[in-house]
């Protein structure tokens, strides 16, 4: 990790401090801006920005840089926990099919076949439709439509580690076969994830977002960044500051993810 | 693995953009086949001819006859191609149309009607058998009609005195008779078009109007000429100016408005209501806004009565108290409509209003609660009794609701939450918001219901309403059940006696009112925006527009 962050840049700083930023909101949103993001003041409403409001008011006269600050739970946080479920579905079936038998292997490379065919979007819609609409709904349904894209880089992985000289001699020296896995075979497979990881919490972000925007995500008042874009959408050229602020958190965060993950490849933290 | 997801992404930035010249260059091709400028010099001079562009937001008819189930959309259409027995004037006056007079008798339960002669444009004569074969199409459950059927529940069967008469037979005296013909709801069809077969009529209805369906295209659009034997409702054989109407399909209310603006159309339905606060302001927009609340039902919520903790007078009033939506309305709804306080649209002579009902007094509703038993509050601030929370779920039909209309029910939500109601809004299509409505899943609900004249109480606020039809719609979803309000109904809907029916009337909106049954809003919004066109109007009955008169300046 340290050897990672040597060779960052500086705009993979730049990135990095963004993404911690951004943390702080998802843990403490309170530090960044106490007020209450679901508090209204009807006749304060369709203010622009000004000192007191630096993202201007909605149409319920609530403060949109609160409600930007405190949506990063819903669009940040879900976006991790969508990752964490794609992830852990992927591990395994990745690991099934890279150290199971023949036949297993084919079975599920034929299933993530299918599934990766299908468009994530597309995927998720399904799922949320059958679901119902909901966060819980969308973090399901994004988690479960990016767990192909992993399966199949943890497969190979797995593979090209499992059949290499180090393993086979960890085999040779009779350790024993869950000490394999956990010593060998699991670090070194999955590490070139985390870039890639990173990489994936950007676009879920922008996936749960974009449900949102569609109504099939967060449900109102929850101050989801997708949902404040979509409900700003029919302002915009009455109110443009209703959707500047949510557009900014999702621009920003996507992009800082992807420097991120991007400076992870590079320096060979992968 | 980084790279080529690049690729997927501009190869659907480009199709949109290829799909977005497609849409704009069709848009361009209909706005210049519109247009007959013909080199008028003048600014804004009316030119005969012509095709008006006429953007929808309302959802788009899975039928085109209006006998068939019996929706808003459909009204606005039919009012185009079809005409009822008779008309309504702006003060609430029954005027003739396709019946040019009418005499009832002493029983008030036969009713004798003449007609006008007219012809339906497919050539087959408009005649008593017509309105007899309108009426029974009508009442045939096959039909599958379910506002026109209701409307007509107490035409027991139309009796062909001879060409020019028709007699009604009612099985109980119905003081709405005239208000429920005028609706587009029970407007007359050619018997020869309703002889085709629902599929066949369902696309293009036959009538006398002064356009004819000619044809239309799925998810886009339906087509309209200009009847050229068209006869007006004084007699006058006068046709419309326009050469036809292309009726467009846009659900999404920025796209019509800036469709509108770009003159790619001449007029738009739903539109928001800051655009039109926006068009009001700037005159050199050019846009003309015509407010025409619909009448009826006032828009509202319904508190559901019939489980908890709605069943509680003192939580139903409570949350009326705290609910305070004026602040919401003034700002959302840009000064284009006012609060209500009653149960009927304000363009309903009989409205009957109690202000005083509905101040906002967070104090007195915190007490109320307080009596009610619902003492203690969760960690979230949610009061509870006896383990349940103060729970009311509001499905919201997104197909029903504005995007104003929706973040006022936000507010109301943040209102009653400081008194401890946790409000759960539900925001779901119609078929799932139906079917929520069907299983009771709801303490709260704001439902639209047009319907000429202070009839629609009975339908609304009846116990018979809270019965569900065979369809499984049920109109009463307050649960109001009060033997003595049904009395005042029932007797409202039958006497002869004007004095009497105002007065029951207004009775029975003070009891809907006093039992806190509903949270008045505001009238079920309907407002047009015309550009680039003149002469356009709105028929008084349902408050559908009417292009008869209309033309396309240049």
């Amino acid at each position: 990790m340290r050897r990672a962050l040597r060779g960052f840049t500086p705009g993979a700083w730049v990135a990095l401090a963004v993404v911690v930023v951004m943390l702080v909101m998802v843990v403490a949103p309170g530090l960044i801006a106490p007020g209450d993001p679901t508090a209204i003041a009807p006749r304060e409403a369709f203010e622009p920005p000004s000192l007191a409001h630096p993202f201007g008011t909605d149409e319920s006269g609530r403060d949109v840089w609160t409600r930007v600050v405190h949506g990063a739970v819903s669009s940040l946080g879900v976006g991790l926990q969508a990752t964490v479920i794609g992830v852990a579905l992927a591990m395994v079936l990745g690991f099934a099919a890279g150290l199971g038998p023949r036949w297993l292997d084919a079975g599920i490379a034929r299933v993530v076949e299918v599934l990766y065919a299908l468009p994530t979007m597309v995927l998720a819609l399904l799922l949320v439709t059958v679901r119902g609409p909901g966060l819980a709904a969308s973090v399901l349904a994004v988690g479960l439509a990016t767990a192909p894209g992993y399966a199949r880089i943890l497969r190979s992985r797995v593979r090209g580690v499992a059949t290499s000289g180090y393993v086979a001699a960890a085999r040779l020296d009779g350790l024993a076969p869950a000490r394999v896995l956990t010593r060998h075979i699991a670090p070194n497979a999955l590490w070139p994830l985390v870039a890639v990881l990173t990489l994936g919490i950007g676009q879920a972000v922008v996936w749960v977002a974009g449900l949102s925007f569609l109504g099939l995500g967060a449900l109102p008042p929850s101050p989801e960044w997708g949902a404040m874009l979509n409900a700003g959408r029919v302002y915009l050229t009455t109110a443009w500051w209703l959707t500047v602020g949510p557009g900014l958190a999702i621009t920003v965060t996507a992009a800082a993810l992807t420097a991120l993950g991007r400076a992870f490849g590079r320096v060979g933290v992968a | 693995m980084r790279r080529p997801a690049l690729l997927p992404l501009t190869a659907t930035l480009a199709s949109a953009a290829l799909l977005l010249a497609a849409c704009s260059g069709t848009a361009g091709d209909d706005a210049s086949g519109a247009p007959d400028a013909s080199g008028d010099a003048g600014a804004a001079t009316p030119s005969a001819g012509g095709t008006l562009v006429y953007a929808s937001g309302d959802a788009e008819p899975t039928c085109l006859d209006p006998h068939v189930g019996g929706n808003y959309p459909q009204a606005l259409l039919a009012s185009q191609f079809l005409e009822p027995l008779v008309g309504r004037d702006a003060d609430g006056t029954i005027t003739p149309w396709l019946a040019t007079e009418w005499t009832t008798s002493d029983d008030g339960l036969t009713w004798d009607f003449t007609l006008a002669e007219r012809t339906f444009t497919d050539g087959t004569a408009f005649d008593a058998e017509a309105v007899k074969a309108n009426v029974e199409h009508l009442k045939d459950p096959a039909t599958g009609s379910s506002t026109g059927y209701l409307a007509l529940a107490k035409v027991d069967s139309v009796e062909v005195v001879d060409a020019q008469h028709a007699r009604f037979h009612l099985s109980e005296p119905d003081a709405a008779l005239l208000e429920s013909l005028s609706q587009p709801w029970t407007a007359m069809e050619s018997p020869t078009g309703i002889a085709r077969g629902t599929d066949a009529n369902c696309l293009a209805p036959v009538g006398t109007g002064p356009f004819v369906v000619t044809g239309s295209t799925p998810q886009q659009q339906v087509d309209l000429v200009r009847n050229d034997d068209y006869v007006r409702p004084d007699g006058t054989a006068e046709p419309a100016l326009l050469d036809g109407i292309t009726w467009r399909f846009l659900p999404d209310a920025a796209t019509r408005y800036a469709a509108l603006i770009s003159g790619e159309v001449q007029v738009i339905d739903n539109p928001q209501p800051d655009t039109i606060a926006a068009a009001d302001a700037d005159s050199s927009l050019g846009v003309e806004h015509i407010d025409a609340p619909r009448p009826g039902s006032v828009n509202r919520i319904e508190l559901n009565s019939g489980q908890a903790p709605f069943d509680d007078l003192a939580v139903r009033e409570a949350f009326i108290r705290a609910a305070d939506p004026e602040p919401g309305i003034e700002t959302l709804f840009a000064g284009v409509t006012e609060r209500s306080f009653s149960p009927l649209a304000s363009v309903e002579p009989l409205a009957y209003s109690d202000p005083d009902l509905f101040t906002t007094d967070v104090e007195a509703a915190n007490a109320l609660l307080d009596q009610a038993g619902w003492t203690t509050r969760d960690a979230d601030g949610v009061r509870t009794k006896d383990g349940n929370r103060l729970t009311v779920r509001m499905p919201v039909s997104t197909n029903q609701s504005v995007a104003a209309e929706q973040s006022l029910f936000e507010q109301i939500q943040a209102n009653v939450a400081g008194v401890g109601f946790e409000l759960v809004l539900e925001p779901m299509d119609l078929g799932a918001w139906y079917t929520a409505l069907g299983n009771k899943e709801y303490e709260a609900v704001s439902a639209p219901y047009t319907k000429v004249g202070p009839d629609v109480l009975r339908i609304l606020y009846h116990s018979d309403g809270t019965v569900p039809a065979p369809s499984g719609y049920f109109a009463n979803h307050a649960f109001v059940r009060d033997a003595e309000l049904d009395a005042w109904l029932d007797e409202a809907a039958s006497t002869q006696d004007d004095d009497r029916r105002a007065e029951l009337v207004q009775q029975a909106q003070q009891r809907v009112l006093e039992g806190f049954y509903i949270l008045p809003l505001y009238d079920q919004q309907n407002h047009f925006l015309v550009r680039g066109a003149t002469g356009v109007d709105v028929l008084h009955t349902v408050s559908t527009p009417t292009f008869v008169d209309a033309s396309l300046t240049s």
